[in-house]
């Protein structure tokens, strides 16, 4: 397969690049890649500051950083044994319904409760000593969150629609911890941690000791100045849950123990951050396991998409123990699933073709000119 | 610091040139003394303030130079003389009052010292006072050596209260701040008795013809005055004339080119208004004349002036100095200034030094020098502060940025992370802020932090604060509270809770007068760096209006003389990054503590034990926590230094 990746991956970057290729061009998700791995990046309320002026020529926060140059067969080969095959949602073992059977955790979860149930399970098996995950502060605004008990897991349930910098927390675990981790995150913050994995960063936490890595199938998040805009329109102090519920509803919902208050999407479809439209992954293609809604159809379900062994040893457990129910899903929904997830590769290859100019420069995004022949016809 | 109250008339002491002038003042009977610290001035109230209560004078540090000035003219409408002492920026500061006093005139004896800074070494600016006499109709002697600084504040006096009008002494650095000869002079018994004779006033018409008149008295008594005097031949090539600092630099310069018969050496201490009748002696001496004078072209303008008004017979000389470029009109002079312009000007080449060896002499000076940009002392609060406000407002965004005014916290972007943007006079950072709070109607968003040092709020940055409230400005105000004037040399203000003389003072609370003018305030201890952070992202990212931080910590300097350190800090070699990514020198590249020290062999960071103060302070902001701090013992000290130095070995053997 024709790949154009070589040349750009010995490029020797670092922050000054990083804020010029992407965090000031657009292309940043805020995922926390950067940001803790050293003194000088910070993330922010929805920002990435560089807080001093750091002088290296080779930075590792240019490296990581999902939006640089990634070799996806080689992230692929890694993760699942095989190059990337350039499907529709990556490499994966099976996809079904699920949902908690505790009926407090779905209660409190954004769906089916299947994420919190999955990382109890792996906690009480012992196959992680804790999760790097997204919790919100008191403010509402998410930031990650190191989870090291059932409690604190349950604490972090349910959705944010705003960027998380979960991967800051991971960058700032002490350099000798030996805990055994779990993460979760939308599909930039996956493929950043994959990234980290092939290649692993120095001075950091070993990122070999992430054992579990749950992906969250997510279409965009709502930044640039989201935040301010729900200050003003809602009562965050008493909000419990955000949702933007799947068609034929097209509102961004927030619950407090009072109802709900509702804003039309149309009306908040400036606040997407600018940086997802050039995101080319909706079902987090290299977790062990993606997790998403199970739509209209199943609601307070979740959709779960089995990847490797490891996703696959981990439902196996937590049926086993009676904590998580399945059931088959109808294959038209796949199909549906599979038809979004293409839909958001093709406006993403249409993004990244005007923003560059030419269909031969895709950015940071290696994938085959036959690729992108085929999907754009 | 000697006791300048010595009774031995004719001996000959090593004193300092300020110490020189306090002598002066003694000598003169002066019985109020008032300044405001401001180097290369701050020696001379203290030299004065040590011996008051023997001598039964009184001495004080005033809030500002005005104050000083104002308290001390009272004192000599009272019937008692009387000395105000400050430095260039202070002569700004009391410019509106002399500008009135001149107009007056004045009871007993009374005396403006004011210490130019040429340089400037320990200034926001540089300038020349000498104009501001010229301009304001001020008698002005200026001191070419230490003898001079004495016996010219000692003759000021008797000056001021012949002529009735105040007499001002301008020195320099050089002067100041160097140790030379003083023979002493007989020190007068007084007993100091205040009274006012209301006759004082304004006079009727034409008080500024009075001046006039004042000053043509003067300068009939400078055409005889002993401070002016010529060295040198008869008729002569070349005529330097020098006042100051740059007479010691021309007699050097004329020496070491062995010219004494060629060149002759006018020194001028009488400097407004020129003495004109002996200036025109001496102008016919030589047909070529080179001014050398420190800053301003003050005498060579104002001999340029006077040749103008002379009768016509012949041509006059040709002039050399600032217009022609030989001497420059910025900075302070040293004899190879001199040399270089004589070298010019008579077509020599005499050779100061020979450039080879000078190439060494400097390589070998530096290799003694720790290489590192400016910064503050090890263990300073400010830089702690510096810290905190630097995070807040990089967090915060929208270019937020400080403006500052005069003491150790402002220097411009110097050990302050870059944050001042505007570093003008005392109260500048907060009247500046204020203008800045009020461009929101404009469009103006980004965040302004006035820096503020406690004896800075004193002395000029409360009508800034009571204009920010009073106009509705939107401004954050740091008021750096160490506890003392430290720049200057730790003099007590008015919150330290004592005086000039040693004595306890009542205190005027910064928080109680910030609160009282209606700012909301809050007080920090910069040491605590992340509260104090999230501290100030609050004040800048929720409130609006006049907010004060006062950032509550003693000079470092002030607390290390008391007692030990609070921590002994060293490095843990394992744990320090190094060069590596994720750290690149942080703590000695960054935060620039003189404390923290790169060793290149390992690679990593060290504590100087010598420099460090102990604040411990960097170990929050090593990122790695490779910055360790235990209590200090004078036990403890030699366990841990001994520590980290073999874990420095084991580590340097890899």
């Amino acid at each position: 397969m024709e790949r154009r990746g070589a040349a750009t991956a010995v490029e020797v970057k670092a922050s000054k690049e990083l804020f010029k290729e992407i965090i000031n061009a657009g292309l940043c998700s805020l995922c926390g890649g950067c940001s803790g791995s050293c003194p000088y990046l910070v993330s922010y309320k929805g920002r990435v500051i560089l807080m001093d002026n750091c002088n290296l020529a080779d930075g590792q926060c240019h490296e990581y950083c999902w939006r640089t140059y990634s070799d996806l067969d080689a992230l692929n080969q890694k993760v699942f044994g095989v190059p990337y095959g350039e499907s529709e949602m990556g490499v994966f073992k099976e996809v079904f319904l699920a949902r908690s059977k505790d009926p407090d955790i779905r209660r409190r979860s954004q769906d089916g409760g299947t994420v919190t149930t999955l990382l109890t399970v792996a906690l009480a098996e012992k196959m992680i000593d804790a999760v790097v995950e997204t919790k919100l502060d008191a403010d509402k605004r998410p930031h990650g969150f190191l989870a090291r008990s059932k409690k604190e897991i349950l604490e972090c349930a349910g959705a944010s629609y705003e960027p998380s910098p979960v991967l800051e927390t991971l960058n700032h675990l002490p350099k000798d911890s030996t805990d055994k981790l779990g993460f979760v995150g939308v599909p930039c913050q996956v493929s950043c941690l994959r990234k980290m994995q092939l290649n692993p960063p120095r001075n950091r936490v070993n990122v070999d000791n992430v054992k579990l890595v749950i992906g969250l199938f997510c279409g965009w998040t709502l930044a640039q100045g989201f935040h301010e805009f729900m200050k003003e329109h809602f009562d965050l102090s008493n909000a419990i849950k955000f949702d933007v519920p799947h068609s034929p509803f097209h509102t961004y919902d927030v619950y407090t123990e009072s109802g709900k208050q509702s804003v039309e999407l149309e009306d908040i479809r400036s606040y997407i951050n600018t940086a997802c439209s050039y995101c080319f992954d909706m079902t987090a293609e290299f977790a062990d396991i993606s997790v998403g809604s199970g739509r209209t159809a199943f609601k307070g379900w979740n959709t779960v998409v089995v990847r490797n062994k490891t996703g696959a040893k981990l439902v196996e457990k937590a049926k086993a123990k009676g904590a998580l129910e399945t059931q088959a899903i109808p294959e038209e929904s796949i199909t549906n699933l599979k038809r979004a997830s293409l839909g958001k590769k093709k406006r993403t290859l249409e993004n990244l073709i005007a923003l560059s100019g030419s269909k031969k420069d895709l950015g940071y995004l290696d994938v085959s000119q036959d690729f992108i022949t085929r999907f754009l016809s | 610091m000697p006791d300048i109250d010595v009774n031995a008339p004719g001996t000959t002491v090593l004193w300092m040139g300020n110490e020189g002038i306090a002598r002066g003042a003694l000598e003169a009977g002066v019985g109020f003394a008032s300044a405001y610290p401001g180097t290369p001035s701050s020696e001379i109230l203290p030299a004065i303030a040590e011996v008051a209560k023997r001598m039964g004078i009184y001495a004080e540090w005033a809030v500002n130079e005005m104050v000083a000035m104002e308290s001390a003219t009272a004192a000599s409408l009272a019937g008692i003389r009387s000395i105000a002492i400050m430095k260039q920026n202070g002569v700004n500061v009391v410019s509106d009052f002399l500008a009135n006093l001149v107009m007056r005139g004045i009871g007993k004896g009374l005396v403006l010292i004011c210490a130019d800074d040429p340089g400037p070494h320990n200034s926001s600016n540089e300038q020349d006072t000498r104009p501001v006499a010229k301009w304001l109709d001020i008698p002005l002697l200026e001191p070419g050596d230490f003898q001079e600084a004495k016996d010219m504040t000692k003759w000021l006096f008797d000056l001021a209260e012949e002529i009735n009008t105040i007499c001002m002494l301008r020195t320099v650095g050089k002067i100041a701040h160097t140790r030379g000869n003083i023979k002493l002079g007989e020190l007068p018994v007084v007993e100091h008795k205040a009274h006012f004779a209301a006759s004082y006033g304004f006079r009727g018409a034409g008080p500024h013809a009075e001046l006039h008149k004042k000053l043509a008295k003067a300068q009939e008594k400078f055409e005889s005055s002993p401070f002016n005097l010529y060295i040198g031949p008869d008729k002569a090539e070349l005529l330097i004339i020098a006042c100051g600092a740059s007479w010691l630099y021309s007699q050097e310069a004329v020496r070491l080119m062995n010219l004494q018969d060629k060149v002759g050496l006018l020194k001028m201490g009488t400097i407004y208004p020129l003495p004109e009748k002996f200036m025109e002696k001496h102008l016919k001496k030589a047909s070529k004349v080179l001014f050398v004078e420190e800053v301003h072209p003050f005498v060579e303008q104002g001999v340029m002036e006077l040749v103008g008004t002379l009768p016509p017979s012949g041509p006059h000389p040709v002039f050399y100095g600032k217009r022609s470029g030989h001497i420059p009109a910025y900075g302070d002079l040293d004899p190879s200034v001199v040399i270089k312009a004589i070298n010019s000007i008579m077509g020599l080449n005499y050779q100061t030094r020979d450039a080879e060896y000078d190439k060494k002499v400097k390589a070998l000076a530096q290799s003694y020098v720790t290489a590192r940009s400016g910064t503050l002392c090890p263990g300073c609060p400010h830089k702690a502060s510096h810290w905190a406000i630097h995070r807040a407002l990089q967090l915060t965004g929208h270019e937020g940025f400080g403006t500052s005014d005069i003491g150790c916290y402002g220097g411009g972007g110097v050990g302050s992370f870059g944050i001042t943007k505007t570093h003008f006079c005392m109260g500048g950072g907060i009247g500046v802020a204020n203008g800045f709070g009020k461009l929101g109607r404009f469009g103006f968003d980004q965040p302004v932090v006035a820096f503020c040092g406690d004896s800075t709020f004193y002395h000029a940055a409360i009508p800034g604060l009571i204009d920010a409230v009073y106009n509705g400005s939107n401004v954050l105000m740091v008021i750096f509270d160490n506890s003392a004037t430290s720049m200057t040399g730790f003099q007590p203000h008015p919150g330290t809770g004592r005086n000039a003389m040693g004595e306890p003072a009542a205190t005027v609370s910064i928080e109680a007068v910030c609160k009282a003018i209606g700012a909301q305030v809050v007080i920090c201890d910069p040491f605590e760096l992340k509260k104090t952070t999230d501290t100030l992202v609050d004040m800048i990212e929720n409130k609006t209006g006049v907010r004060v931080v006062i950032m509550d910590r003693e000079c470092e300097l002030i607390r290390a003389r008391r007692e030990e350190p609070p921590y002994r800090v060293y490095v843990d070699p394992e744990k320090c990054l190094g060069e590596d990514c994720g750290c690149d020198m942080f703590c000695n590249r960054v935060f620039l503590c003189t404390g923290l020290t790169w060793n290149r062999q390992t690679g990593k960071a060290e504590i100087d034990d010598v420099i460090c103060a102990g604040c411990g302070v960097c170990v929050d902001v090593c990122p790695h926590g490779a910055i360790i701090k235990e209590p200090y013992t004078a036990k403890g000290k030699e366990k841990v230094a001994v520590k980290g130095k073999e874990k420095l070995k084991e580590v340097a053997a890899r």
